[in-house]
């Protein structure tokens, strides 16, 4: 379960991201969050993964005040999320098992549990048979579905996508959503930001429209949810 | 305990496979390392051997004292009892006009020469250990007994032990100060290195962080990278010192048979030990400080 709390975000130049954002998403609900740029929808993604903190106000993952924890325990947040960025923050260095296999590093699983791992996500990103292609190689919707599998192969809880079907043509985005709607079925909660209309309309999710830093719409404690 | 040892040996494996990397640029900068550890070892592996030549010498302060050749024995007995309780001395050692006569006759070159003597020319003598060797207290102990009626001459032959001491004290601390020097600089040369890796891996450190790394996951490659490539010049520091002391050691044992039993002393298994954990610590040190210091640089 993700809570804000009257969440503000206000940067060192005097820009308010977020003015004062109270939401509540519950565990095993999908959610996208829509609006302009600049409508604060990636802020709000980034105080829930611990990316950024909120200047007032506070948020919760897990019944945990992410303000409050520690630089270690923002490490346990981050591996118990599964984050997808819009630029997909891939490793070129690294062939796609291994850009797959760096959260399964990360949490010191063995060489065989990773390898089963990291070809059961890639398998379901449907990228098993390029585990050795490196990500240059591959096409904008696979970069984004490799960045979908790293951030699955740690099974986490809770997802969190900052526009996931940002740079891809409309085949592509239709086939991310299918993959954010499938895990959502199988019990993960999806948090997810964008503002492709075609892509929201696949999802039967709710909706939280932001503007200009405030929740415009869908705010679950307005009781104006939109499915 | 299963994920700790994963992580360990993850982080190995990602050191040495750095290393792999770049071969040509890992096997410099190890060279450079090595270089700098081989000045101290090298020195300490001669000084070692000087002491060890040195160490044969009887270097305790001594006096003799040499009697007229009139003395009779009760004058010497007296000056014997004088010196006893002398307070710098540390033991008296009696040797007879008769003993010094005889061993002198041992001495096959000079023994024809004895033996055309009518009389023994050598006087009794003592030989007397000091306790202090303050120039100060043996010239005073000096002037005293010289200034006894029975007493030829007095001499005191120690100063170029003193000397050799004080210049292998020195050699010491010039060993002590040249290695703690070298080892900063082995800490600045893995320190560069690694600063330059964490420069060239800054995407995946920032990637790592973002998708849940702690700091420790992130440092230590590198601190396994740095031990390595510390552990690794002391090897190749080893064996530069180890051929260099065989080059050197044939000349040096011709050279020592000619004044009596000398082996050169190479390097121990200790020491080697020693050489290589100390260097793969300094490697350590050298990595931490770095990943400390640029951390923020990267982040």
């Amino acid at each position: 379960m993700i809570v804000y709390s009257a969440a503000t975000k206000r940067y060192p130049n005097g820009y308010e991201a977020l003015k004062g954002v109270s939401l509540t998403i519950e565990k095993g609900q999908l959610v996208a969050v829509t609006g302009h740029s600049g409508a604060g929808k990636s802020t709000l993604l980034k105080l829930a993964a611990g990316i950024e903190f909120a200047s007032t106000g506070s948020v919760f993952v897990n019944n945990q005040n992410v303000a409050q924890l520690k630089p270690a325990g923002i490490a346990v947040l981050r591996r118990n999320l599964g984050l997808v960025f819009q630029d997909h923050k891939l490793l070129f260095e690294r062939n796609v098992f291994d850009n797959v296999a760096l959260p399964l590093e990360i949490a010191g699983f063995t060489r065989t549990e990773t390898g089963k791992r990291v070809r059961a996500a890639l398998d379901k990103v449907g990228l098993l048979s390029r585990e050795k292609a490196f990500p240059v190689a591959l096409s904008g919707g696979e970069q984004q579905r490799l960045c979908i599998a790293r951030a699955i192969v740690n099974r986490p809880a809770i997802l969190i996508a900052d526009e996931p079907t940002g740079n891809l043509d409309a085949d592509y985005a239709a086939t991310i959503m299918d993959l954010f709607k499938s895990f959502n079925q199988v019990g993960v909660t999806v948090l997810l930001s964008t503002h492709d209309q075609a892509g929201l309309a696949r999802l039967d999710c709710r909706r939280v429209q932001l503007s200009q830093g405030s929740v415009e719409q869908g705010n679950a404690d307005q009781g104006s949810a939109v499915a | 305990m299963s994920a700790w040892f994963n992580a360990h040996q993850q982080a190995l494996a990602r050191a040495t496979a750095r290393l792999r990397a770049q071969p040509l640029a890992s096997l410099l900068s190890t060279f450079v390392i090595a270089i700098a550890i081989v000045l101290p070892l090298g020195l300490y592996v001669v000084f070692n051997n000087v002491v060890s030549a040195t160490s044969r010498l009887n270097t305790d302060p001594n006096m003799n004292v040499f009697m007229k050749l009139a003395a009779t024995d009760a004058e010497v007995k007296a000056v014997e009892n004088k010196l006893r309780i002398m307070p710098n001395t540390a033991s008296t050692a009696y040797v007879s006009r008769d003993v010094a006569l005889a061993e002198l006759k041992k001495r096959a070159n000079v023994a024809d020469l004895i033996a055309g003597l009518e009389t023994n020319p050598l006087p009794h003598a003592f030989t007397l250990r000091l306790k202090s060797t303050e120039p100060a207290t043996i010239a005073a102990m000096r002037a005293e007994i010289a200034a006894l009626p029975t007493v030829e001459t007095v001499t005191v032959d120690f100063e170029w032990a003193r000397k050799l001491a004080r210049f292998a004290r020195f050699a010491e601390r010039v060993v002590m100060l040249l290695g703690a020097l070298l080892s900063a600089a082995v800490v600045f040369v893995v320190g560069n290195t690694i600063r330059l890796q964490m420069l060239t891996q800054k995407d995946e450190i920032i990637v790592a962080r973002l998708i849940g790394a702690t700091r420790r996951f992130v440092r230590r490659p590198f601190l396994y990278f740095g031990f390595l490539q510390g552990a690794l010049a002391g090897l190749f520091a080893l064996a530069m010192v180890v051929a260099g002391t065989a080059w050197v050691g044939g000349e040096i044992r011709a050279l020592a048979e000619s004044y009596g039993s000398f082996a050169v002393q190479g390097i121990t298994a200790d020491l080697a030990i020693a050489v290589v954990l100390g260097a793969g610590a300094l490697g350590w040190i050298g990595a931490y400080a770095s990943v400390g210091m640029y951390w923020r640089q990267v982040e």
